[in-house]
């Protein structure tokens, strides 16, 4: 279990089965991002952190093993696709940004220790002794807080909502008087900005999405009465096939959209496309896309136009789905 | 000559086109539209139109100035907002709220008139001088945002509106900037007349043909979106 604060979200809820995952992290690095990409799946998380736009970390922990760098990677791409999963994505400031990895990758001092239980003055004390360099984990079931330390003395907060490392103690210590509450200490070997590769560009990611997605096709369904090999249809993963209906779509509609009305049309495509089709293509996710694409796209364009891209739009959509 | 008959008329069709303009379109062409419809309230009906009741009073010129500088604040926001539409493609607020929020704005400035002395002369010069300073140094503001806008929304159908858009602000820089420059070395008092008379003449003509291009450029392009925007 990995646990961390929310930061500030930029996308929550999202199925990463049904998000070109490479062509996202490119996005996020064009962007120069900062913050992390969360993965829930039933067994187990991912963690993916970018700092300004460069992908410094990832990981996955099931329980058992941690996998790191590209093996983790890999997984979270493996996993993703099997369409069982959450992705949450969080931005932060670059240098809490730095701070989480330096956490995610650091050694556990004191485990789960129940608040009510310590004598956290004694703590505090003892952690200003040794000079520790990392942080206090202060969790609930649902909540999460960080309290980060150097060499002993406190740096700052780290509360869901936050994106850079807080002086004020509100909304962590809010989480320390909630019933249940568990302390972590955690010890972290500092990182200082620029001395972390880059795993983005040493690594052609949409070279291993694709490797996995056409394992996932070759794989046999698993069958209890196995029938002879000729007389088996092909069988397609149903989460890879509508990943690549909706990556089919998603290019066609650009396509007419730029056609229509430029470069800002593809964008509105992609933008509207993320917002309103992050779950099942059904009838009503398609019809609010179709209704807030063109509204927006009135802004650029007439009536006329924008109906007669939308009309395009939908016939494009009956053909693909 | 007195061309302050033209002026009118061209500044009444442009600012009936552009309100017209404002209630058929999207939201974010509001405040756009109603900054240009404003000039026509602010400054040209009580200045061409000396028979109007209440013209002559002070507080109603002040009030005029004001609505003036309304105007190009409004606009301003306007392109703002468009500006911010064309980097996040993120849209907010209705046009009711726009309707609403200006005439809370030229009320508030209704009611600081009359709890103040009736404006003099004096006073009436200053409002003057602020309201061109505005208008000249937003005007080429909005130039370069406008011009960055186009660079966003190149290629799309309302595309080379902006480019209308940068020709209508560069006429209104003229138009206001001539008559800021008259009045900061005061070229309109007879002696200084008589010591620059090239100066103020030079002035004097940039101001009057800004003006007529500033009217015919904002209801032009207005025409025009409507066109590309059918």
């Amino acid at each position: 279990m990995v646990l961390l604060p929310k930061g500030n979200p930029v996308k929550e809820n999202a199925n990463p089965g049904k998000i070109n995952l490479p062509g996202a992290l490119e996005k996020l690095q064009a962007g120069k991002f900062s913050g992390y990409l969360r993965f829930d799946f039933p067994g187990a998380t991912g963690v993916i952190i970018f700092e300004q736009g460069r992908l410094i970390s990832s990981l996955l922990d099931d329980g058992r093993e941690r996998l790191i760098a590209y093996d983790a990677i890999a997984a979270i791409f493996e996993q993703s696709l099997e369409g069982r999963g959450r992705l949450d994505v969080y931005r932060l400031s670059p240098e809490l940004a730095l701070s989480v990895h330096a956490l995610l990758h650091g050694d556990l001092l004191y485990k789960g220790q129940e608040l009510k239980l310590i004598d956290i003055k004694l703590l505090l004390a003892r952690l200003k002794e040794l000079a520790i360099t990392g942080c206090l984990r202060i969790y609930t079931g649902d909540r999460v807080a960080l309290i980060f330390y150097r060499e002993g003395n406190p740096l700052g907060f780290f509360h869901d909502g936050s994106v850079a490392i807080e002086t004020t103690a509100d909304t962590s210590m809010s989480v320390a008087r909630l019933p249940g509450a568990k302390i972590d200490v955690l010890t972290t070997r500092g990182v200082g900005e620029g001395m972390l590769a880059d795993l983005l560009s040493s690594a052609d990611l949409p070279a291993l999405w694709q490797r996995i997605l056409e394992s996932r096709r070759s794989e046999p369904e698993p069958s209890a009465t196995p029938a002879p090999p000729a007389e088996e249809p092909e069988t397609v993963d149903p989460a890879v096939r509508e990943a690549e209906s909706r990556d089919e779509l998603l290019a066609t509609w650009r396509e007419i959209a730029l056609r229509h009305l430029g470069k800002i049309g593809g964008s509105l495509v992609e933008k509207e496309f993320e917002k309103n089709l992050g779950g099942a293509l059904d009838t009503a996710a398609l019809n609010a896309f179709y209704e807030r694409l063109g509204k927006s796209a009135r802004l650029v364009a007439g009536h006329g136009k924008v109906n007669s891209m939308v009309e395009e739009m939908g016939r494009a959509a009956q053909e693909k789905l | 000559m007195d061309l302050s008959g033209l002026q009118v008329i061209l500044w009444l069709v442009a600012g009936l086109v552009s309100f017209y303009f404002s209630i058929g379109n999207a939201r974010v062409w509001t405040s756009i539209s109603v900054g240009f419809f404003l000039i026509l309230f602010g400054e040209l009906l009580p200045k061409a139109m000396p028979f109007l009741p209440g013209t002559g009073i002070p507080q109603v010129e002040a009030m005029g100035l004001i609505i003036s500088t309304i105007a190009i604040l409004v606009m301003s926001h306007g392109f703002q907002e468009y500006y911010v539409f064309s980097r996040t493609l993120e849209l907010e607020g209705n046009k009711s709220q726009v309707y609403l929020v200006t005439l809370a704005v030229i009320f508030a400035s209704q009611i600081f008139i009359l709890i103040n002395p009736a404006p003099d002369a004096d006073t009436l010069r200053t409002i003057r001088v602020v309201g061109n300073a505005n208008w000249v140094f937003l005007s080429l503001i909005n130039i370069d945002l406008i011009r960055k806008i186009y660079l966003n929304v190149k290629g799309s159908p309302i595309g080379k509106g902006f480019l209308a858009f940068i020709a209508v602000f560069v006429c209104i820089f003229l138009w206001k900037g001539s008559e800021l420059y008259i009045q900061v070395y005061r070229l309109d008092l007879p002696a200084v007349m008589e010591a620059y008379p090239a100066r103020y003449q030079i002035s004097q003509i940039t101001n009057l043909i800004g003006n007529l291009l500033a009217s015919l450029s904002v209801g032009g392009t207005f025409l025009y979106l409507a066109r590309l925007l059918r």
